[in-house]
């Protein structure tokens, strides 16, 4: 993964999330000197956008409260090492938790004995609960949206099986009953709808 | 490289930024970008989508009680001063409630209706493919179902116990041809025959059964060889038929005729007659 980290080294970042930006690397540098506050700093920004993405990839509150542990465990330890050229922290945060949840769930799907209680998961879904207006304007959300939901039905799905269920490729095409060449492609395509139509903004 | 293959490149680039490419893959393509400044300007182009994924789940707080964990797992004691809940920082600033307040019902909603989209539309997916297959299951049944049919139709006619049979002979339109057709007047004909000439477009032979008493009798009973000229074809029959005293197969326009036109290829009499 540190490759992909070094080819984003180029991204910048917008001036208007700059101060947000700027408070994360002021609580990374805090957590480096050991100071526990740069950490419930860190986890006040944070922790629930990381603690939503665990719940949406384990449909399980109890594992997605243990990845929210590990992962901001695994910032206090490496807090020193990260390198603010890789990128944004949230997106270091995310990627820590999305891997570790996939992996629960890759180990959970050896076990065929578990599943996971959807009508639990579906209640603690609430729609009233605000965004994260702090790291993504209201705009961007609508954007985010509009883009997501404009994809045709077979992008969404190969995306999300993708990203929130861990599968490869191959495993989509045989998930969705469709030849690998076509999943190749749909998925191509949709990265790059979704990339032009938010350009600018993250 | 051809064109063709960076194509292929940057569809694995794709891949690559969503991590759905196989270990193996996976290393050929970090190999190739290392080197490629193209493939990699694409993945820096794609890398911010996932973050836009992970921000695209629906938003839930964390319970309040998974701070402390945090904190202690890591050494440290409780923070004095406790974490604000998400949503009070607003508070103060009265103006912005109401509008906070708005957009985060929309998000909030636009992100689960996303969310059972998203389901929808895979669910949709997995239904097409499970139509598509019991389609398929329906009519290898149907086929298997009619084919048995067929066979007890069989069974049943040459079972019969008032069971003609007639051997057809080719006539001068097709000499090598032969036929033989099973009657009964209780269950039905049986009709095979062999060496049938194709037929030309617009044509169909029509089998007819010739009586004492009436016209040549055809029920709609056309017969189409297959591409070896060969025919097995079973007809119902109707009750009143009289006993045949001769059958034949003439060449008639495609959807058959009242009453015979056409040249003839096949003709019989019963055995024994």
């Amino acid at each position: 993964m540190w490759l992909l980290w070094a080819v984003i080294a180029g991204s910048v970042s917008p001036a208007s999330l700059a101060d947000d930006r700027g408070a994360d690397r002021i609580a990374l540098e805090r957590i480096a000197r050991g100071d526990h506050d740069g950490l419930a700093a860190l986890y006040d920004r944070h922790a629930r956008p990381v603690y939503s993405l665990a719940f949406r990839i384990l449909q399980d509150q109890g594992e997605a409260e243990d990845i929210v542990q590990d992962v901001f465990a695994q910032a206090w330890r490496q807090a020193a090492q990260y390198d603010g050229s890789r990128g944004p922290v949230a997106a270091w945060l995310f990627t820590l938790t999305r891997s570790r949840a996939i992996d629960r769930l890759r180990a959970r799907r050896v076990r065929p004995g578990h599943t996971a209680d959807e009508s639990r998961a579906a209640n603690l879904v609430d729609p009233g609960l605000a965004p994260d207006l702090q790291a993504l304007s209201a705009e961007q959300v609508g954007r985010l949206r509009v883009a997501l939901e404009s994809l045709p039905a077979l992008q969404r799905a190969a995306i999300e099986l993708a990203y929130y269920e861990g599968l490869t490729h191959v495993e989509i095409a045989a998930r969705l009953e469709q030849p690998l060449g076509t999943i190749k492609t749909r998925i191509r395509l949709a990265l790059g709808k979704l990339r032009d139509s938010l350009a600018g903004t993250i | 490289m051809t064109a063709d293959e960076h194509e292929d490149w940057r569809e694995q680039a794709a891949l690559f930024v969503l991590d759905a490419l196989p270990p193996d893959e996976r290393r050929q393509f970090e190999a190739h970008v290392a080197g490629c400044v193209e493939c990699a300007a694409e993945v820096r182009s794609l890398a911010a989508v996932p973050t836009l994924l992970a921000r695209a789940a629906p938003q839930i707080d964390p319970p309040q009680a998974l701070r402390r964990r945090v904190m202690e797992s890591v050494g440290g004691a409780p923070p004095h001063h406790a974490a604000a809940p998400a949503g009070s920082r607003l508070i103060g600033a009265v103006p912005w409630l109401a509008m906070a307040a708005s957009l985060a019902l929309t998000a909030g909603l636009g992100a689960y209706a996303l969310q059972l989209r998203t389901r929808v539309g895979d669910l949709e997916a997995r239904l097409s493919g499970a139509l598509a297959r019991a389609a398929a299951g329906d009519r290898l049944i149907a086929d298997a179902r009619k084919a048995a049919a067929d066979a007890e139709f069989r069974v049943a006619v040459l079972a019969a116990p008032d069971l003609a049979r007639i051997d057809l002979a080719g006539q001068p339109a097709a000499p090598q041809a032969a036929g033989r057709g099973y009657w009964s007047r209780s269950r039905g004909l049986m009709f095979t025959a062999t060496n049938l000439p194709e037929l030309p477009a617009g044509r169909t032979y029509q089998l007819w059964v010739l009586t004492a008493q009436t016209a040549p009798i055809s029920n709609g009973w056309l017969v189409r060889p297959d591409a070896n000229g060969r025919v097995a074809a079973i007809f119902e029959t109707p009750v009143d038929l009289p006993r045949p005293t001769a059958m034949a197969v003439t060449i008639e326009p495609d959807g058959g005729v009242p009453a015979p036109t056409g040249a003839m290829y096949l003709v019989g009499r019963p055995a024994g007659s």
